[in-house]
């Protein structure tokens, strides 16, 4: 069994590797870069060898291609007797190209005449580059201040400002809190490991993109919390997020005792993957709080009337386009004073979800009311149903203890996916009610060329969905004592 | 057929069952009546189809939804089976008072619940005993059916279990609130050569200690021959021969009876070609005028596609369904096949031979 998971841990990483390359190298190779700008407002005022310098420096910056501009060669190659070289020897200029060129760059040059190096990266540099800058692990070397180059390094236990349980701090790290527990999920948190995936550009540009789907959304939330220095007041800073920061201002020293000032900050609305989050797992659970009953009640009165109704609706709910359904539904609300956009009423209030929610659910509900009915009549069938009866089991009790056991097994197989898979949000329900949620996030990117982002989006929704088939897979060898778990099928 | 100073457990009055079939009714069960005698093993013989099965599932309400009995009585402990319509009133029948074993172990049992379990649920649901009760009680009974270690085994789940080992099961679970009758639809059909022995072995012996009737359906009349006290042999829905198990095998009247002992490919002899009775049964969807067997008979005689012949006595237990007892038919003697059963059995069940003890 232990074997088996590591087995199937490991693969997962190679899928995972095989899926996020393939979607970089054909990001990087076959999109042209010339559309990275197309959404770009910063391109749009320039012109000229601005534009084109311009374009070099953030191609580079998004893992394009290493330019080298001429100020850089001529300082690369001749250290500090550059300044000729800058300045426009001809014989030098040409002795730094010519170093560039032998080492693999192509030597170009601006309108004005000025030369350049560039190295467009090949696939598998591109991969390599990815999967080096992917995994960031604090440590307390990790801050190098010119202003401050003997600051004492350790890790050190502390209090989590929030709610005072204990957190383990670090001085020296990026990030000053390194783990701390409180309330919410998962309930221990770190800012040790993290995974770098650059950041966004051309919309929130200059932002990870990881903080781009955590970060909360709308105005800033301030509440009242006490600082190091022993400052209470109403602040949005979220302390356990604090990262090092170089220039202190008097605003930060009023608050922090140390550097670590440079803090992400509490938001009115719950981020995208929390919005998506909690839309998807409340429908989720009225879906299976309708739907199995539902299917179950469908198989227990096989062909009669409930039957028939349950089979309507299966059949009126697939057969409507869920576009169609989803706006009918969206009218329909607005008759009961709902909302028919979520921002309208916004998160906190209720009647904002009632209708995407509602229609998330009842989306849900055809096919697992069919899929179970069918499994459940499909057992009805099975002979131990009939020694069942044979045994004198009433009706009632050889669907709860004997058909449901067997029915709900493929069933089960399902339900992690169905639960982890709520963080993707639903595309077309999320833009029919305007929820800022995850479901545009990955047409979006796509759309504006965020390559990025849809590196970051590729690559979580491709771990999620390998890590809800493991424990789907683990599920099942609960529920079905005939599956064991094995890395050589069978011991 | 029935004696008044026996003990007779179930009585089956008249009984007929028909099956609605794509708008076209099937009469399986064509007007029946024949008594069970307590504590005696019964074996029904007779072809695929002819209503073997049917019959005995009347007993439990466990024909399929399509099937109703549409005339008869079938009376145990002074009530009527057949009038039972509630599935509330037969669950106080099925398992508790009238036991059932399948043909087929492998599937007789949930896969997905303990093998104990399955056990105990039968116990509580008709001795109302506790669940620690009546775990006590299924560990005896698995000891009882010869489950080794039964207390360890209690937890096992079906698919850790051989086939005999189920089929085991299966008989502790039919026997587990002591019925009165237990059923074996085919109980070693699915289960090899071997292990069918033992199964026969322990169903005999634990009717001998429980004192239930037994009521085998089986094609193997090997199986027949070495527990059954009376054999019935059924065709195209109807009894046509009844009999003490030797008096079939040895001085059976049935032409039916002669065939199907005929065709035993256990009796056949090297080199000899294989009986096999000639054509098909009647189709039960239209009414079956006079003899059923007639129409495949070597002795069917005009008035047998006329009039239904009547049961005659041939001795106080042995009746037979066929035209050829009355006295003014003429005399005929069986093949010469069933004629030399006698000694062909005797080296089959004998020391060595295939229906041996084992």
């Amino acid at each position: 069994m232990r074997n088996y998971i590591l087995k199937r841990i490991l693969k997962s990483f190679v899928s995972i590797f095989a899926v996020v390359s393939i979607i970089i190298v054909m990001i990087y190779t076959m999109i042209p870069s010339e559309k990275v700008f197309d959404n770009d407002a910063g391109a749009k005022k320039m012109k000229g060898d601005q534009l084109t310098t311009y374009k070099l420096k953030k191609l580079e910056e998004l893992g394009y291609h290493d330019y080298v501009s001429k100020i850089d060669m001529c300082t690369a190659t001749f250290g500090d007797g550059a300044q000729s070289c800058i300045d426009g020897d001809e014989a030098k200029l040409k002795e730094a190209s010519d170093a560039y060129a032998a080492s693999g760059y192509e030597i170009l040059t601006l309108k004005s005449g000025e030369p350049y190096a560039l190295h467009t990266y090949k696939w598998y540099e591109l991969i390599a580059r990815f999967y080096k800058r992917l995994l960031v692990i604090d440590n307390k070397n990790a801050i190098q201040d010119p202003e401050d180059p003997d600051m004492e390094r350790k890790y050190y236990w502390g209090k989590n400002p929030e709610n005072g349980s204990p957190a383990l701090l670090c001085q020296g790290c990026t990030y000053k809190y390194q783990m701390w527990f409180d309330g919410s999920f998962p309930f221990i948190h770190q800012n040790k490991f993290k995974l770098d995936f650059g950041t966004s550009f051309p919309t929130n540009s200059g932002i990870p993109t990881m903080q781009v789907i955590t970060d909360g959304q709308g105005s800033t939330k301030k509440i009242n919390q006490t600082f190091d220095t022993g400052l209470n007041e109403e602040s949005a800073l979220i302390q356990t997020s604090c990262q090092y920061k170089v220039q202190v201002d008097h605003l930060d020293a009023k608050r922090f005792t140390d550097k670590y000032a440079n803090c992400r900050s509490y938001h009115e609305s719950p981020s995208m993957v929390n919005t998506s989050y909690i839309l998807g797992l409340i429908a989720l659970v009225i879906a299976y709080v309708m739907g199995l009953p539902l299917g179950m009640a469908m198989a227990a009165h096989k062909d009669k009337l409930l039957d028939k109704i349950g089979i309507a609706y299966i059949n009126l709910l697939i057969a409507v386009p869920s576009l169609a359904f989803i706006f009918f539904m969206r009218s329909i609300g607005t008759l009961f004073n709902l909302p028919d956009k979520f921002p309208q009423l916004g998160f906190n209030d209720i009647r904002s979800y009632i209708m995407p929610v509602l229609i998330l659910a009842l989306l849900q509900t055809p096919s697992l009311m069919m899929w179970l009915r069918r499994y459940m009549i499909d057992q009805s069938n099975a002979d131990y149903v009939k020694f069942a009866r044979a045994k004198g089991l009433s009706q009632n009790e050889i669907f709860r203890k004997h058909i449901l056991r067997n029915a709900i097994i493929p069933i089960v197989n399902g339900i992690p996916a169905s639960i982890i898979l709520c963080i993707s949000g639903a595309l077309i329900t999320e833009s029919a009610f305007a929820v800022p949620g995850m479901g545009k996030m990955l047409p979006d990117a796509i759309k504006q060329t965020n390559n990025n982002m849809v590196i970051t989006l590729v690559f979580i929704f491709t771990s999620l969905s390998i890590l809800s088939v493991l424990i789907g897979d683990l599920l099942m060898t609960v529920v079905d004592p005939r599956i064991s778990l094995t890395a050589k099928g069978g011991e | 057929m029935s004696e008044t100073n026996k003990n007779i457990i179930l009585s089956v009055k008249d009984l007929e069952v028909k099956f609605k079939v794509r708008d076209r009714v099937l009469t399986a069960i064509r007007h029946i009546s024949m008594d069970f005698e307590e504590g005696k093993v019964v074996a029904i013989v007779g072809e695929s189809g002819s209503g073997k099965s049917v019959f005995t599932k009347t007993f439990t309400g466990m024909l399929e939804v399509n099937g109703e009995v549409t005339n008869g009585e079938i009376w145990f402990e002074g009530q009527d089976l057949a009038k039972i319509k509630k599935d509330s009133d037969w669950e106080k029948i099925r398992g508790k008072k009238i036991a059932t074993v399948f043909q087929d172990p492998m599937t007789s049992l949930n896969p997905v619940k303990k093998i104990g379990d399955q056990i105990s649920e039968v116990i509580i649901k008709h001795q109302g005993k506790s669940k620690a009760e009546a775990k006590k009680m299924a560990i005896e009974m698995m000891g009882k059916v010869g489950i080794k270690d039964p207390d360890l085994r209690y937890d096992e789940y079906p698919f850790m279990y051989s086939g005999g080992m189920r089929q085991r099961i299966v008989i502790a679970i039919a026997l587990a609130c002591r019925p009165k009758i237990l059923i074996c639809d085919e109980p070693t059909t699915a289960l090899d050569v071997t292990i069918q022995a033992q199964i026969i072995r322990l169903i005999k012996d634990l009717s001998e200690e429980y004192g239930f009737t037994t009521i085998y359906i089986t094609h193997d009349l090997g199986v027949v021959a070495n527990v059954a006290d009376i054999v019935a042999v059924m065709y195209a829905g109807q009894i046509i021969e009844y009999g003490k198990v030797d008096e079939i095998f040895y001085d059976s009247k049935h032409p039916y009876t002669w065939g199907l002992l005929s065709s035993l490919p256990q009796l056949g002899e090297k080199g000899e070609d294989l009986f096999a009775i000639r054509g098909t049964p009647p189709s039960l969807f239209e009414e079956v005028k006079g003899d059923a067997f007639a129409p495949r008979s070597n002795y069917a005689m005009k008035i047998d596609y006329v009039e239904e012949p009547p049961f005659f006595k041939v001795t106080d237990t042995h009746y037979a369904k066929t035209w050829l007892l009355d006295p003014r038919a003429p005399k005929v003697e069986p093949p010469a096949a069933v004629k030399e059963l006698h000694e062909r059995m005797l080296a089959l069940t004998s020391k060595g031979g295939i229906y041996s003890e084992r």
